[in-house]
């Protein structure tokens, strides 16, 4: 599950999920929803895999999100499906999607970047939760 | 999209009366503050200032190493990432001063820049929705919207390297374009070859572009003249027409930030720093990690001077398609173009001595006053001009850097209205409602690539800039010249 919460300048991003893997594909659900809006629009016509090196939960989460959003500012690439295993070196992903076609999405946001202020990825009894505030 | 509560998002934190325009957070709020914090504010504010974490911000950022005097914020504070939006640091390389790119933000150099013109308000008026509907069909604006130019990696080194003057060369820019930009639109020991290849990728076909989020494109009158003098030397009178440009560094800059945040990860390990928010991670100033940020920041600040300049050349060009004429007979010159997110290593007066600081303005603007160096010859009588852009609805600003700027806030003042409402929330209050409509109704004509850009933009999403400009007037911070109220708009 994740809600977008109430930033004064920005907007912020609340993340639960079961299991780590799981909280890494929701929050990339969010940050395509910011940009986005409707992720329906987007069709799974394309996929990209991603590796990210390291172990610590915030920063993995941290390299996810700012690689998904480089491939979409440089490369015009949206995704909507996420499947992301952990392991001890990083993260493996697999992200579909479809470049940005203005005649058939429409954009809600630019985002300029995610930011560590408030930075916050923790295992609770029941799962594990994220917040992270993206700069607009 | 969820609210937390309000009483998770208030300060309740000491705010101390200094006087009628200032309050201090004291230093014994939290162990690890190394000086007061101190913002201007007023009882008008004093409201909306316990409202978000802000004023928790400026304690966060007494925390740095080497800071000088007070961690300062602007009367249009607000909830920011790591320092507020309003924040104002200074920090004494010489005694360990640290440099934190959280301080600048990641729109590296998002600043402002004024244009006039020689037309009136009744010239403009039978013009203004065609001349308004010509610049979001001809001016690259909203997300995903590349620009007009592409540059080259080759060509990008150059223009960062050399600002302004590079586009000058090119014929996009003239003598008194440069001449009227901060630091004549090229900040010195920029370092382009530390900016990575991916920012690059980022910012190769967004000089020239607008943006989104608060960015925006505006048509607007003098409406109202408080200094005569200073408005004559400006160029400005009532009833003349002007064009304010609001954009900085793009994704070049943003991308700058965050490989500079990456690179800055283990420093608080390294440098032993002991930091209240991650995001305010820093580096001495005297130090490899330092030197690198600064100079790639530099790099990033002279792209942004670009990124406006390519952006004025292109309004110049829709008025000349409108209105047929060249944009020299329609007296478009600029005014001055002035940054308010930016780190600078400037020289202040520091207890009984002066000191070279390296001043953090992160949602701040440099407001030198008269006589000082740095302000170009033909406004140095006056002071340094300072531009406020307000909201789409209300007013923007002019004025002067003030007599006080350099004694209470290393020579700065506010960068703008401050949100009041997150953006949220203005969707929220929005439902149900044609912003455009209503702008229209008031007299302004606003076009916009996005329903969310107006809405979280709306006028009621902002501070009265009227009060906040009143605010550092009263402090002597900067000095008001001329109000100006808006006609047309265009936005992300």
């Amino acid at each position: 599950m994740h809600e977008v919460f109430e930033h004064t300048a920005d907007l912020g991003l609340r993340v639960t999920a079961a299991s780590l893997p799981a909280l890494l594909a929701e929050a990339a659900e969010g940050l395509f929803e910011i940009i986005a809006g409707d992720l329906a629009q987007i069709r799974a016509r394309t996929s990209r895999t991603f590796t990210i090196a390291g172990s610590d939960p915030v920063y993995l989460l941290l390299d996810w999100l700012g690689e998904l959003h480089a491939a979409f500012e440089i490369e015009r690439l949206l995704f909507r499906e996420f499947d992301v295993t952990v392991h001890a070196r990083g993260l493996t992903a697999t992200a579909r999607g479809e470049p940005y076609d203005p005649a058939i999405h429409t954009l809600a946001h630019e985002i300029k970047a995610i930011t560590q202020h408030a930075l916050d990825v923790r295992q609770t009894p029941s799962g594990w939760q994220a917040t992270l505030i993206v700069d607009i | 999209m969820t609210d937390s509560t309000a009483s998770e998002r208030s300060f309740t934190g000491p705010l101390e009366r200094v006087d009628g325009c200032c309050y201090r957070i004291p230093r014994s709020y939290k162990a690890g503050m190394l000086v007061d914090g101190l913002i201007f504010a007023d009882e008008r504010l004093i409201g909306q200032l316990r409202a978000d974490r802000a004023p928790e911000q400026v304690a966060n950022v007494a925390f740095l190493p080497g800071i000088q005097t007070a961690s300062l914020a602007m009367p249009d504070i607000h909830w920011g990432y790591g320092f507020c939006i309003g924040g104002v640091c200074a920090t004494d390389p010489a005694a360990g001063g640290v440099v934190s790119p959280g301080g600048v933000g990641y729109d590296i150099n998002c600043g402002v820049r004024l244009v006039r013109t020689s037309l009136t308000l009744a010239d403009i008026q039978p013009i203004l929705v065609p001349l308004v509907d010509q610049m979001i069909r001809d001016i690259p604006v909203g997300v995903g919207q590349g620009g007009n130019r592409i540059f080259s990696p080759a060509e990008l080194r150059v223009l960062m390297q050399e600002g302004v003057p590079y586009l000058r060369g090119r014929g996009l820019a003239t003598d008194d374009d440069v001449a009227c930009t901060e630091a004549e639109g090229c900040i010195a020991d920029a370092l382009p070859e530390l900016v990575s290849d991916r920012a690059l990728a980022r910012g190769n076909d967004q000089c020239g572009t607008v943006g989104a989020g608060n960015h925006f494109i505006e048509v607007q009158v003098v409406d109202r003249v408080e200094d005569p003098r200073a408005a004559a030397a400006l160029g400005l009178e009532q009833g003349r027409i002007c064009v304010l440009i609001h954009s900085g560094s793009r994704g070049l800059g943003y991308q700058v930030c965050d490989d500079a945040l990456r690179a800055l990860r283990d420093a608080p390990a390294k440098y032993g720093l002991t930091l209240p928010d991650r995001q305010l991670v820093c580096a001495p100033v005297e130090s490899p990690e330092g030197r690198h940020y600064l100079g790639a920041m530099r790099a990033a600040a002279n792209y942004a001077f670009c990124n406006r300049q390519l952006l004025m050349w292109q309004v110049r060009e829709v008025f000349e398609r409108v209105l047929k004429k060249p944009w020299h007979a329609l007296g478009m010159e600029l005014v001055y173009d002035v940054a308010h997110n930016i780190a600078k290593i400037e020289r202040h007066r520091v207890g009984d001595g002066h000191k070279d600081v390296c001043v953090h303005r992160k949602g701040a603007t440099r407001a030198f006053p008269a006589g000082h160096h740095d302000i170009p010859d033909r406004y140095r009588a006056i002071g340094q001009p300072v531009i406020i852009p307000g909201d789409m609805g209300r007013a923007s600003w002019v004025l002067v850097g003030g007599p006080r700027s350099m004694e209470r806030s290393f020579g700065t003042t506010c960068h703008g209205a401050g949100r009041c409402l997150s953006r949220t929330a203005a969707t929220r209050a929005a439902k149900g409602r044609n912003i455009r409509d209503e702008l229209s109704r008031s007299g302004v004509i606003a076009r916009s690539r996005s329903h969310e850009g107006l809405a979280e933009e709306q006028p009621l999403a902002y501070k009265d800039v009227d009060v906040v400009v009143d605010i550092v007037h009263r402090a002597g911070l900067s000095t008001k010249v001329a109000r100006l109220k808006p006609l047309g708009v265009i936005k992300g």
